[in-house]
């Protein structure tokens, strides 16, 4: 990997890394769909930086549906039930979380070969998703349109008259 | 400059972690499922960089690439159906 690609790497992960805590401190449901957005550029950078065009392109068209779904007009909030205590608990085991995989990472005795893919591999990867696992393929994509048509059953059905009418 | 297997591990485990951070930290249940496309970020830049340095000549050498798609779908699926079920909750 040369210097070029090395430098869109780290910084596309400094970008998915800086919208993360957009997401994580923004107040706004619209700021929270732009640091969506930002991940999401960050993930596709990185993607291709690792020679894996295809999933940049994927990611980038997936991260800003995420992102316009939560930064609709339309946002709705429900509060969790979870204190305060409980919460922070959380977050501490977030950062336990990243200091174990962190020192996974670093400790970890890695098997280094060579790449012989392209840099957007869409071919190859066509291959292996419709003809190596044609089968978890149609898994996922069968659990995307459930969940999609899930979505928007549950958003259609049963509400209010003052929200289908605009008022709220 | 270069990137290894381990950098790419490292900012793997950086948006996991950040992603777990964020659905324990936010109150609201919408606000707090955005940390599920993080962490399903961090999973699929792991499993490219496995591919991208990792995969042996022997085996089909994109099997991460093509998990880090079928994550992006699937992070795009759960917030979906979880923006849907949100919306259905709050409008009682």
């Amino acid at each position: 990997m040369d210097s070029l690609h090395a430098i869109g790497f780290y910084v596309s992960a400094a970008l998915a890394g800086v919208g993360g805590l957009g997401l994580a401190f923004a107040r706004r449901h619209q700021r929270r769909g732009l640091g969506l957005g930002l991940v999401g550029l960050g993930v596709a950078g990185a993607y291709a930086s690792l020679s894996a065009g295809f999933a940049a392109v994927i990611a980038l068209l997936c991260y800003a549906g995420c992102a316009l779904l939560i930064a609709r007009t339309d946002y709705r909030t429900v509060e969790q039930a979870a204190g305060t205590i409980w919460r922070q608990v959380g977050a501490v085991g977030a950062a336990l979380l990243f200091a174990a995989l962190a020192y996974a990472a670093f400790r970890g005795d890695f098997v280094h070969a060579t790449f012989y893919g392209g840099a957007f591999g869409s071919l190859s990867l066509a291959r292996l998703m419709f003809a190596h696992d044609a089968l978890a393929t149609e898994a996922v994509g069968g659990m995307v349109l459930i969940a999609l048509v899930g979505a928007a059953a549950a958003w259609r059905r049963d509400r209010p008259r003052d929200d289908r009418e605009g008022r709220s | 400059m270069s990137v290894s297997l381990v950098s790419v591990m490292f900012v793997s485990a950086g948006l996991i972690a950040l992603g777990a951070f964020i659905s324990a930290w936010k109150r609201q249940l919408t606000a707090a499922l955005t940390g599920l496309p993080v962490m399903f970020a961090g999973a699929g830049i792991a499993f490219a960089g496995v591919a991208r340095f990792g995969a042996s000549a022997s085996g089909p050498p994109l099997i991460g690439q093509e998990m880090a798609v079928l994550l992006a779908l699937a992070a795009l699926a759960a917030v979906g159906l979880a923006v849907g079920l949100a919306g259905r909750e709050s409008s009682r």
